[in-house]
């Protein structure tokens, strides 16, 4: 089945402007800045940015097999390789304080935001279209409509990192509210998403495998817990929500393990690499669970700061 | 891929999941009578005697055919798994002769399971009373309700992958695996049927859609009705025959029945069957035919001794008569874009439409269509025989092949006294006389099947197809001959497949059918072989079983 017009237009225009950002981001590349006053934050937030490059990581290597599955069929498809790999040489960039700008990485980070959001619209719009329409069989096996989404969910964690470095004061704020919280329920939203989308394809799996159920039991509760965390009264420590984020962190580094063990269930097994890794359980989606988890801490960080720097104010 | 010899002996049977692999198997000798003896080892007998050996029977089962290792013994080629299929001497007549093969037989360990296109259907709950409910045929002794659970264990023992919601029938326990993906030759189906506002569904099948054992996800190679060389396919092979011999049957391959011996107080003794070149007798308490519907009244006609002259259970006169098969008119179309129909099983959507819809008919029964995949041979096959085409005309229009796409039904056919299976004087290679069948179409028949091909093709122009044309020859599934029923002088055995005349000799597989229904009958005769063990279960624990 080819890609009708329209949607291959739609396509081609979403394709474009990614490359017309990505050119205009290098043309614009500067010598970096030494920043003219330490940020506060400088050098902490490199627990956020290890999330938006860890996300990045898996949405890269994720769209790239599932769209190389898809033969690329519509232009847009290269977009998330693109984006998804600037997310993740800037979030590098950062934590290596590698001579990449400031603003350039702030336009990778809002590409990224963007042609998530995009991905969203196709990935939707891929169901619909279906003889069917919304049905079970269509979201089976439509376009993923969850997996657009982490790539915004990396962009926005890419830019709170730089928003935090850039902020002098001791406790940060987002959006006018405490930074620790929102990340922390941003965080458990993500989760959440993480959450439903593994259990649609884990119930297209049928369950065959009782871990499967694994990632459904195990990060519910953690954003159970992050969610309590940004909006329970500020605590300077969260030994249970951190330690179950690590747990979390862990599940989504066995996931790997795990879905290569149903790589090697497939017909051929590993030996039969080259078909069994496109349609075998995707290696690169488990990940995305530590990614969060990683964020979750970082907001933890946050929220433990803040309350410290309470007290040091007499609060 | 000929393994001519038999396999499954000497205390170890092949191991369907490896290469060159033995499984252990029990070894019972032949004069100690064992508890069931079964005869076939396909939907009716396998499962039978996987459920009556994990009941705690002792149970041998004979094969005609060989015992394969589906991963080294299944080729991707369609010439070579031609041996697959029961392809011995038979005759066919009357004015709708069918053409014995592929589509209705099979000879080996798991039997037509081996090639079936994998559907799962249920039978209409009202089917089970069809005379009262529907006007038509005859009642079932049993009712849907009595079944229902044991369609519920054959879903589950084949781990159906079926939609989360099927659109037909009663309400149901979700199928045990979700279903596959929907290929393009299913897709025309689906865009045609929302045309027409019927509703339409990814067909339940039994080819796993993940992971289950040893048994791999499908990988939509599309030789389905061929052997499945990957094993995703559950079939009688790989699921009821490895059960079966944990549970301590004995499964004799290349093993051709000839005969059940009676005993002058009208017993089933044993059965006389021809293996390594030499005729043998296994004694047994309990006989059990399950060869389908050719096989079943051959071997109860073959064995007419004094006691019983025309043939064994058939005082009614019943055995061979009623005989029912799936009418298969086809309807083709051509498509602008690639099909490649070819690809993954080859029936991935369904419409049972016209099985649930009384209204708007000119005919009593239903059919199911489901789309189509045939694979090139078979195309050529289909090309040459109906539409006449040779030479250039068959190259170029096999040139048309991945922008092909078509729908046949599964169309019921009425159960009449005429169409039925006999004895021929012509003997085969055993010394056994070999089997007539006889069939016509009735009016109803012919009326049902002009308007399945009115409605598929109306469907295939609405998915955008052109160039449509349409075959009648073909016809699937023989079902029927050996009916079970309420009464012992209209049926041949009752609900639980046990003879009238005989209290020993059982008959569970398609034979049993008193109607055909609209849909594939593999499920059906697992379920009511899973019934039928379950009520023998539980006559041997009131003491009703008969004791040889």
């Amino acid at each position: 089945m080819r890609t009708k017009p329209l949607p291959a237009l739609a396509g081609g225009v979403v394709l474009g402007a990614v490359v017309g950002v990505v050119m205009r981001a290098v043309t614009e590349a500067q010598p970096s800045e030494k920043p003219a006053t330490r940020s506060y934050h400088a050098d902490k937030p490199t627990g956020l940015s290890g999330a938006a490059a860890l996300l990045a990581a898996s949405v890269l290597a994720d769209s790239a097999l599932e769209h190389y599955r898809g033969s690329f069929e519509n232009p847009a498809m290269v977009a998330p390789l693109i984006s998804s790999a600037l997310t993740l040489g800037s979030s590098a960039g950062r934590i290596f304080s590698l001579s990449r700008t400031r603003p350039s990485r702030q336009k990778a980070f809002v590409l990224s935001i963007a042609v998530g959001a995009a991905g969203l619209g196709f990935h939707i719009y891929n169901v619909f279209k279906r003889p069917g329409g919304l049905s079970w069989l269509n979201l089976f096996y439509g376009a993923p409509v969850g997996a657009p989404a982490a790539l915004s969910i990396s962009g926005w964690l890419g830019l709170a990192a730089e928003r935090l470095a850039a902020q002098a004061a001791p406790a940060p704020r987002f959006f006018g509210l405490p930074a620790g919280r929102v990340l922390a329920a941003f965080t458990s939203l993500a989760l959440i998403g993480d959450v439903a989308e593994v259990a649609l394809f884990h119930f297209r799996g049928a369950f065959q495998n009782p871990f499967m159920y694994a990632p459904l039991a195990l990060p519910p509760i953690a954003a159970g817990l992050l969610a309590k965390a940004a909006v329970a009264p500020i605590a300077k420590t969260h030994l249970l929500t951190r330690a179950w984020l690590w747990t979390t962190f862990l599940l989504g580094m066995a996931g790997t393990g795990f879905h290569a063990y149903g790589v090697s269930r497939a017909m051929g097994g590993w030996r039969n690499w080259s078909q069994n890794l496109i349609d075998g359980p995707p290696l690169p989606a488990p990940p995305s669970f530590s990614a969060l988890s990683v964020a979750g801490l970082a907001a933890l960080s946050l929220i433990e700061r803040e309350a410290h720097a309470g007290d040091r104010q007499g609060r | 891929m000929s393994p001519e010899t038999p396999r499954a002996k000497d205390g170890r049977a092949p191991d369907v999941f490896s290469r060159g692999g033995w499984t252990p198997m029990r070894d019972y000798a032949l004069s100690e009578p064992v508890d069931f003896l079964i005869v076939g080892a396909g939907a009716g007998g396998a499962t039978l005697g996987c459920r009556l050996a994990e009941n705690g029977f002792s149970v041998v089962i004979l094969e005609a055919g060989p015992f394969w290792r589906p991963l080294e013994d299944f080729a991707s080629d369609e010439l070579a798994q031609q041996t697959l299929f029961w392809t011995d001497d038979r005759l066919i007549a009357g004015d709708d002769p069918i053409a014995l093969g592929g589509n209705n037989s099979g000879r080996g360990v798991g039997g037509s399971t081996v090639h079936y296109s994998m559907i799962a259907l249920r039978f209409r709950p009202e089917w089970f009373k069809c005379r009262s409910q529907l006007g038509y045929g005859f009642d079932w002794p049993i009712t849907y309700d009595d079944l229902a659970p044991y369609y519920e264990e054959a879903e589950e023992a084949l781990k159906v992958a079926g939609p989360v919601n099927y659109p037909w029938g009663p309400p149901r326990r979700r199928y045990p695996y979700r279903p596959h993906e929907v290929n393009a030759a299913g897709l025309v189906l689906a865009r045609g049927a929302e045309k027409l506002g019927v509703g339409w569904a990814a067909t339940p099948l039994t080819t796993v859609s993940a992971p289950r054992g040893k048994s791999p996800p499908c990988v939509y190679r599309g030789f389905c009705n061929y052997g499945c060389s990957t094993n995703a396919k559950q079939s009688a092979l790989t699921v009821w025959i490895p059960r079966a011999l944990r549970a301590g049957a004995q499964v004799r391959d290349l093993a051709m029945a000839g005969r059940i011996d009676i005993d002058p107080r009208g017993r089933a003794t044993g059965v006389e069957y021809f293996r390594e070149g030499a005729w043998r007798f296994q004694h047994a308490r309990n006989v059990v035919v399950a060869g389908y519907a050719i096989e079943t009244p051959r071997l109860l006609l073959n064995s007419a001794c004094p006691l019983f002259p025309k043939g064994l259970a058939n005082s009614s006169g019943l055995v061979g008569t009623h005989l029912t098969t799936h009418a298969g008119p086809g309807a083709w179309a051509t498509f602008d874009e690639a099909i490649r129909w070819y690809k993954g099983p080859p029936n991935m959507a369904v419409t049972e439409h016209w099985n649930y819809t009384d209204q708007g008919k000119d005919f009593v029964g239903g059919y199911a269509f489901m789309s189509q995949g045939p694979l090139p041979m078979a195309w050529a096959q289909t090309l040459a025989t109906t539409r006449g085409l040779w030479g250039a005309a068959l190259r170029d229009e096999m040139r048309k092949y991945n922008h092909m796409a078509g729908f046949v039904p599964v169309g019921e056919t009425e159960p009449r006294a005429q169409n039925c299976v006999t004895l021929a004087d012509d003997v085969d290679q055993y010394g056994l006389r070999i089997p007539k069948v006889i069939f016509s179409y009735s009016e109803n028949d012919k009326r049902l099947q002009r308007h399945a091909v009115a409605f598929m093709s109306e469907m295939l122009a609405a998915a955008g197809g052109y160039d449509i044309w349409t075959n009648f020859k073909d016809t699937s599934h023989l079902l029927g001959t050996c009916r079970m029923g309420d009464d012992p002088t209209t049926s041949v055995v009752d609900a639980d497949g046990r003879s009238w005349d005989i209290p020993n000799l059982w008959i569970c597989d398609g034979s049993l059918f008193p109607t055909c229904g609209g849909v594939n009958p593999s499920l059906t005769i697992q379920a009511l072989a899973c019934r039928i063990a379950d009520r023998i279960s539980r006559l041997a624990a009131t003491g009703s079983l008969a004791s040889a």
